[in-house]
């Protein structure tokens, strides 16, 4: 049974319909992404489940619970990472969590939390003076801090450097691990194909497709690109000949060979029958990106760097 | 220890971390106290009906008015924008618990300040201490009660701390002309009198200085604190936002 279920959900504010007509569920145990542009309808659609908003039309279930009518009750069991959400300057990491931990009935302990987040040594630090990667770690740690059984985590990577991104990455498939179901909003490309196990795609205010990240890719195109300068002189029949390979052309001293299946593994033990070796080889595949393109006959908006 | 308590000693702590908020509470009155006090200001003036306990009244309502005017509101406001009350709306604890224990702090604060200011008047400059003890204390708390009001107001009205310090301050200077800050007594012109009586640093000075001279605190400056500490109350119950 789902532990999330959302269906039809509609909501505007005032005459801007910010979410149209979104259905999905969420099993528990699985990191279900919400991929979309800004604007996309995907924040307020987790505010709905959330209990901050009222939905105008359609319902929204979690664990079986109607987030504005039994609102403590959802409340103590889902942990919610808010975008652009912080807290007072000069509140200590470890006061923060200690106060967020006795809003619940069972609690995580504060201090093992602040270990496993890697703040230990921040404990004391104040919040004006943490870096803005300790303060998103601080923010999922109060996520977390109620043993909640669903984290929703908006926009958690925004604003990061690459490497405090991926450490981000790697704590959430810890926290997937300990069998807290996640919901992640996010608008990176990346970021959703390397952690969701499935993924909403949403655009206007509407659900495109969900399906997993490599099944989103596969109805777009299964076909795959390799690109190589082959060592000595090589006859393209050669290649062409493989049931895999569609196509073969030539950009000077390079092969392009396009086709399906296990092409790296065809062309390369082919190649290596004929003693060639493929250098500079390069192997390009359709991405969630051209998947969105598809799905939604227009391009993702570009990434603000933040 | 019930959420309340917990949030009421974080926001203590807060408080007392933030120097401006300690500074505007302790040092402004104690400071107008001492300066005032060593020139000689300690005596009432009775051909312009002013009141021998008017320079410590005044301390303590510049310490209240600034608290309710400026730091409660400023905390408040940028708590909201911040997203912290957001934050909150999605934990099983309610954000108007940071609200009530915002205003506990302050008025402790409030409350200590006027103890500071009192106790240094009687002992370093023989000021004394209100002949009408209760009187005081009930016209001190209505005092506080109607500026902590416009301190919600303010911060239910303004889009963001900086907001709220700015309309808390645009409300601080004409209070203080009004309560005769720089025209004590009769040296008030005329026409301001009215304004005087039932302004709530005004009402509340009037009130303090009668309870100080022994008598109870005018009606009109009871009814004016009570007036505005329950309309501030409701319009901002009824317009706060908390995100």
């Amino acid at each position: 049974m789902p532990i999330i279920e959302v269906r039809n959900l509609h909501k505007a504010y005032g005459s801007t319909v910010a979410v149209d007509d979104v259905s999905f569920e969420v099993e528990e145990g699985e990191i279900f992404g919400i991929l979309g542009p800004n604007g996309a309808g995907k924040t307020t659609t987790v505010e709905c489940i959330e209990g901050l908003r009222r939905p105008d039309g359609g319902s929204v279930s979690v664990l079986g619970l109607d987030p504005i009518r039994d609102r403590m009750d959802v409340r103590r069991v889902l942990g919610a990472q808010l975008q652009e959400s912080e807290l007072p300057e000069k509140l200590t990491a470890a006061e923060a969590l200690d106060l967020y931990a006795s809003f619940y009935p069972s609690p995580a302990n504060p201090a093992e939390l602040l270990d496993d987040l890697g703040l230990a040594d921040k404990a004391g630090t104040r919040f004006e003076k943490l870096s803005g990667g300790q303060k998103q770690r601080l923010s999922i740690a109060l996520a977390l801090v109620g043993n909640p059984r669903i984290a929703v985590l908006d926009e958690l990577t925004t604003g990061l450097d690459p490497q405090a991104r991926r450490d981000t990455w790697q704590l959430i498939e810890q926290v997937r691990a300990r069998g807290v179901t996640i919901i992640l909003v996010t608008h990176f490309m990346d970021e959703a194909e390397r952690l969701c196990d499935r993924l909403a795609l949403i655009d206007g205010g509407r659900v495109a497709a969900i399906d997993s990240p490599a099944g989103l890719i596969s109805r777009v195109s299964t076909e795959q690109t390799l690109r190589f300068r082959p060592s000595a002189p090589l006859d393209e029949a050669v290649l062409t000949a493989l049931p895999d390979v569609t196509a073969v052309s030539r950009e000077g001293a390079h092969y392009v060979v396009t086709g399906t299946g296990n092409l790296p593994y065809t062309v390369i033990t082919t190649l290596a029958a004929h003693d060639v070796v493929a250098a500079e080889l390069r192997m390009d595949q359709a991405s969630l990106e051209d998947a969105f393109v598809a799905m939604t006959g227009r391009s993702f908006e570009p990434q603000i760097a933040a | 220890m019930s959420t309340l308590t917990k949030i009421t000693t974080v926001e203590s702590k807060l408080f007392l971390r933030d120097s401006t908020s300690a500074v505007m509470t302790f040092a402004v009155p104690i400071g107008i106290l001492v300066v005032f006090g060593s020139i000689g200001f300690t005596e009432g003036d009775d051909e312009n009906n002013v009141s021998a306990g008017f320079l410590p009244v005044l301390s303590l309502a510049l310490a209240a008015a600034m608290l309710g005017l400026s730091v409660l509101p400023t905390v408040l406001a940028t708590y909201r924008e911040k997203g912290i009350l957001r934050r909150l709306s999605t934990t099983p604890v309610h954000p108007v618990n940071v609200l009530a224990a915002q205003l506990l702090v302050n008025l402790v604060a409030a409350v200590g300040a006027a103890v500071v200011v009192l106790a240094l008047g009687a002992v370093s400059f023989d000021i004394g201490m209100p002949e009408n003890p209760v009187g005081f204390l009930l016209a001190f708390l209505l005092m506080a009660s109607s500026l902590f009001g416009l301190g919600l107001l303010v911060a239910a009205l303004a889009p963001t701390g900086k907001a709220a310090t700015s309309i808390g301050m645009l409300l601080f200077f004409p209070s203080m002309f009004f309560a005769g800050v720089w025209t004590p007594g009769d040296l008030m012109p005329e026409w301001a009198r009215p304004v005087r009586d039932v302004s709530p640093l005004g009402a509340g000075m009037e009130a303090m200085q009668s309870a100080w001279d022994g008598h109870w605190p005018g009606a009109t400056n009871i009814i004016a604190l009570l007036v505005v500490t329950v309309v501030a109350a409701a319009v901002s119950a009824k317009v706060f936002r908390w995100e």
